[in-house]
């Protein structure tokens, strides 16, 4: 049995819209291991993109208890929490969002930016990667000048210059045609192949077949 | 990471040129005020302050007051010197007296030099509380003989060229004709900023050997002179209270019979070294320099500080309408692992970058700042200021401020967006904020209207000032001074007929300074009207018997003075009055006394305004040359002209510099003022207020506007889709238009509402100063109301015309 990475212990998350109390996530029970790649699926609006923020430590849990590596991140303090995701979690969002003042090898490099590493150590992780993804001719050019699948490739590609444990992806074809997206879903498997846990939400069953084990989201319960 | 900051910083500011550039100019605007006065305020502040324990040497001065006024004098009574030497508190006394020579020869080389200024006799306590370097002489033994002097290096260049310091000691000039001087020491001129701009010190006791010989022996303790100065360096621990009691007793042991009786009072003061730059009552010894005055650098650094805040204004205002595009971009980096901090810090950071760049604008600005405002900027202030270590800290430190100043804000609303919410596009822009921008914007335009309304009022003011008659003609009249050191009336009266054979002048008058001058000259007048003796200051105006005609001033009652010497006087109407006389008719035949004469009033004329309109109209009365020949005081040839306008009015001066050069044909000396122009020098302070004003107000307009199109920019950017669906529901082009100016005219007129009262009470208290006023009229402030709303509709129009303007199709497509 690989590590436990994360678990949820009857995690929910409620907002209150004028009067009423509406649940985003009803007590949630989830464990996930090193190494696995869980597919979240569910219609739009059944609490999907909360659980991943929610896991990613953009957004916290109202209720319930959240593990991640051993570490009560229920009640951590906001600076505890940035350590923990700048070390060990990476993002992929459907939207990309690259910084578009920043040019692809600016933008690979931002994470590390944050984590203090030096520059020169700094050239080499950057140019590893975009060798890997062989986007070496194309670290000058603004995310405006790639196309849709480009962009999430460099978008890949910086949440793993920080070499996260966890990959946490909302929806990352959403935006891509169908030959994009399965170029992006494959890199995922290798990725999982290498060791990095994947948590990723979709619409698609083709994309969620990749994955190891399909969770399946309504009103914010799992199925 | 820095390294990227300023990179995103410098592509945000390329990407967004039109906002980068209001911003920049308005920081540019705001710096380049600063650095300006700043370095002015530096320059006039670091006056005289490299003196050893400078802050231990006083001036002691004189402070009159009678009922009616008082007045003061930067002199002291020659007797004050060695009344005081002995007190324990002081440290050293110093009085040194000021005395130009008419003449100094070196007869060895056979040059000669006419009136020579900065010199004075005194002796060696002088160089003990100041300290020269002496480059030559001995330095035991300073000026303890008669018939010494010290010469500064400078002085000594010009009375023995190319000699060596330690071969001019010994040498020889002659004073006044008569008075032989050995040089004992020369001393290097002060280095650094100084009033203290003596060139020649002669020995105290030399003195004896001039004119002034009388007094110096006399120690008369009621004559003042501002020329017989008196310098003291307190003890490191002394009282300032006992010294000032002890000056105290000193003045009212000394008061004589006559100023009892009248009330008059005098008191000495120790003014403080640092305050003889700025103290305008006391004055300086070198006139032409001009002093330093706290009320007009306190505007100044206040205008600096109104500009600075309005160029940050539109930073704060701009940033935070822009933030949302902004929020993308810190979205990402917040999940990137970037901590609010770090955010922050890099806002700051961008900022710092764009207050940089207007920094180094603001270097170049400044200097030629300077030559623009001259007027106002002290004569001897050199740009190379700016590279004095403190200036350089100051600035730096003037950048910081303006960074935090400006970026904290908005870096604190941008870096608090929330992650989820800005990467979702749930982007709410709070009203909290587009209130607080309300709040700036109405600031800015407050500012910019008090600057408007006060520009048009005192304009007004020189405008009344200026037209305003003076009770006399002023038009077409030159004055011609007679040489410095001519005392004769001869020559003059032959420069008179030489005048009087041109045939475009009208009347020449010979006599002392014109009705309206700079120049007073007043002594006590006393008349006993019904058993109540009535005691008064009297200004006297000396003319000859064409004077009353020449500069038209009325007689109501009386005749004019009979000739040039005869003992009487024709008086003004305030004294008429003042004396208690009921009509001019009974003033006449009336005798007053005058300096212990008897004198008859034979004329009463119209009252005039003797100076400015600032101050009121004071007893005045016209009389002759009463000494001659002992004493004269007719210096001045006035001359009016025929013709009035301007024409052939060069030949005409040219012809009387020619009839001048005939009867003085030994002298270089010539001067000749026009009256008009002296006039108007009455205001140059005023108008040097309105030059401010006219500036403060533009600048402030501008950057005000600025911000304003900046913002409109922004919120019709946002309205695009608003206005396309609006003109798709069939809102025509002036509909939009109203719609979109309303919102921010509005801050407009709020701003006028908050101004108008400010600046009526800051005009009224201006006012105050003059005697004479124009009256602060609705008009005006109607008038800068519509201007500024003029302004700005012109601002906001620019850019909602060109909104409303927009094909609809476009605006709706997008979305």
């Amino acid at each position: 049995m690989k590590n436990k990475l994360l678990s949820l212990n009857i995690a929910s998350k409620t907002v209150n819209l004028g009067s009423h109390k509406i649940a985003l996530l009803d007590k949630i029970d989830l464990q996930v291991h090193e190494g696995e790649f869980i597919s979240l699926m569910g219609p739009s609006g059944s609490g999907k993109s909360t659980l991943l923020n929610c896991i990613g430590m953009l957004d916290r849990f109202t209720d319930g208890g959240y593990t991640f590596l051993g570490e009560p991140v229920h009640s951590m303090k906001e600076k505890n929490r940035s350590r923990l995701y700048k070390e060990y979690i990476g993002f992929v969002f459907q939207a990309y969002h690259l910084i578009d003042e920043l040019t692809v090898y600016e933008n690979i490099e931002t994470p590390l930016l944050y984590k203090n590493i030096k520059s020169s150590e700094r050239k080499a992780m950057v140019a590893d990667m975009l060798d890997r993804f062989n986007i070496v001719g194309k670290k000058d050019l603004f995310p405006m000048q790639l196309s849709g699948g480009q962009q999430q490739l460099v978008g890949i590609a910086r949440a793993l210059i920080g070499k996260p444990k966890l990959i946490l992806a909302d929806e990352p074809t959403g935006n891509l045609n169908s030959k994009q997206s399965d170029e992006i879903m494959e890199l995922f498997a290798q990725l999982n192949e290498e060791g990095v846990t994947i948590i990723q939400a979709t619409h698609s069953e083709s994309n969620a077949a990749y994955g190891s084990r399909i969770i399946n989201l309504l009103d914010g319960k799992i199925v | 990471m820095i390294r990227n900051y300023f990179k995103i910083a410098w592509r945000n500011l390329m990407k967004h040129k039109v906002f980068s550039l209001i911003n920049i100019i308005g920081l540019t605007i705001g710096i380049s005020a600063s650095v300006v006065i700043g370095l002015m305020i530096f320059y006039d502040t670091t006056f005289d302050t490299f003196h050893k324990d400078s802050d231990r040497i006083y001036r002691v001065v004189s402070d009159f007051s009678d009922p009616e006024e008082s007045f003061s004098n930067s002199g002291v009574t020659l007797a004050l010197e060695d009344a005081i030497k002995e007190q324990s508190n002081l440290e050293i006394v110093s009085g040194f007296y000021i005395e130009r020579p008419s003449k100094v020869e070196n007869k060895a080389l056979n040059s000669e030099f006419k009136w020579p200024n900065f010199v004075i006799y005194t002796d060696e306590n002088y160089f003990k509380i100041f300290d020269y370097n002496f480059l030559a002489g001995d330095t035991d033994h300073v000026l303890t003989r008669p018939n010494t002097v010290i010469l500064t290096e400078q002085r000594a260049a010009n009375y023995f060229p190319n000699t060596a310091a330690s071969d001019i000691i010994g040498k020889t000039l002659v004073y006044n004709d008569s008075l032989q001087i050995t040089v004992t020491g020369i001393v290097e001129n002060f280095k650094q900023r100084t009033d203290f701009v003596f060139e020649e010190f002669i020995s105290k006791p030399t003195l004896l050997q001039t004119r002034l010989r009388a007094q110096v022996l006399e120690k008369n303790w009621n004559s003042t002179n501002s020329d017989s100065q008196l310098f003291v360096k307190i003890n490191a621990n002394a009282d300032l209270q006992t010294i000032q009691n002890t000056l105290d007793d000193l003045a009212k042991e000394h008061t004589d019979e006559d100023s009892k009786k009248y009330g008059e009072e005098r008191k000495f003061s120790l003014q403080p070294l640092a305050d003889i730059h700025f103290n305008e009552a006391y004055g300086i010894y070198d006139w032409s320099k001009g002093q330093a005055s706290t009320s007009l650098l306190l505007n100044l650094a206040l205008v600096a500080l109104f500009l600075l805040l309005l160029g940050c204004i539109n930073f704060i205002n701009l940033n935070t309408a822009q933030a949302s595009q902004r929020a993308k971009e810190i979205g990402i980096r917040k999940t990137l692992g970037s901590s609010r901090q770090q955010l922050i810090g890099q806002f700051m950071g961008e900022t710092f970058l764009l207050v940089l760049i207007s920094a180094l604008l603001s270097v170049l600005l400044s200097k030629w700042l300077i030559t623009v405002f001259s007027d106002f900027v002290p004569e001897g202030l050199d740009f190379e200021l700016i590279t004095s270590p403190i200036i350089i800290v100051a600035f730096i430190l003037l950048l910081l401020i303006v960074t935090f100043l400006s970026g904290f804000y908005p870096a604190l609303v941008l870096s608090k967006f929330n992650t989820v919410s800005v990467l979702k596009n749930h982007l709410a822009i709070g009203q909290k904020k587009a209130k607080l921008r309300k709040f700036l914007t109405v600031f800015q335009f407050t500012i910019a209207q008090v600057f408007i309304i006060a520009t048009l009022l005192v304009g007004k003011q020189i405008n009344f000032l200026l037209t305003k008659d003076m009770g006399f003609k002023t038009d077409a009249i030159v004055s011609v001074y007679s040489p410095r050191n001519e005392r004769s009336i001869d020559k003059k009266e032959r420069y008179a007929r030489a005048l009087s054979k041109i045939p475009e002048l009208k009347t020449i008058s010979i006599g002392g300074v014109a009705p309206a001058s700079f120049n007073v000259s007043s002594s006590g007048l006393s008349y006993t009207n019904k058993n109540k003796e009535i005691h008064t200051d009297i200004q006297f105006l000396y003319g000859d018997t064409h004077y009353l005609d020449l500069f038209e001033l009325q007689l109501l009652a009386g005749r004019n003075i009979r000739n040039d010497t005869i003992q009487e006087l024709v008086i003004n109407e305030t004294s008429r009055k003042l004396l208690g006389f009921d009509n001019p008719n009974e003033a006449i035949g009336q005798i007053v006394q005058v300096n212990n004469e008897t004198v008859p009033i034979v004329g009463v004329m119209s009252d005039f305004y003797q100076r400015s309109l600032r101050s009121s109209i004071k007893p005045m009365a016209l009389r002759g040359d009463w000494y001659r020949p002992d004493y004269s005081q007719f210096q001045t040839l006035h001359i009016a002209f025929h013709n009035e306008s301007s024409e052939g009015l060069k030949q005409t001066l040219s012809k009387i510099e020619d009839a001048y050069r005939s009867v003085y044909t030994d002298t270089e000396e010539y001067r000749v003022e026009f009256l008009d122009e002296n006039i108007q020098k009455f205001y140059n302070r005023e108008r040097k207020i309105s030059k401010l004003l006219n500036w403060a107000t533009g600048l402030s307009i501008l950057i005000s506007c600025l911000g304003l199109l900046g913002l409109v920019i922004y919120t019709t950017n946002r309205r695009v889709k608003e206005i396309g669906v609006r003109k798709v529901l069939g809102a025509s082009l002036m509909e939009i238009n109203t719609l979109l100016c309303k919102e921010f005219l509005i801050l407009v007129a709020m701003a006028f509402v908050i101004a108008a009262p400010i600046a009526w009470y800051g005009i009224t208290r201006w006012l105050q100063d003059f005697a004479y006023k124009t009256s602060v009229s609705f008009w005006v402030f109607v008038v800068s109301g519509a201007a500024m709303i003029l302004f700005a509709l012109l601002v906001i129009s620019f850019k909602t015309l060109q909104a409303a303007n927009a094909n609809p199709v476009e605006a709706l497509r997008s979305d």
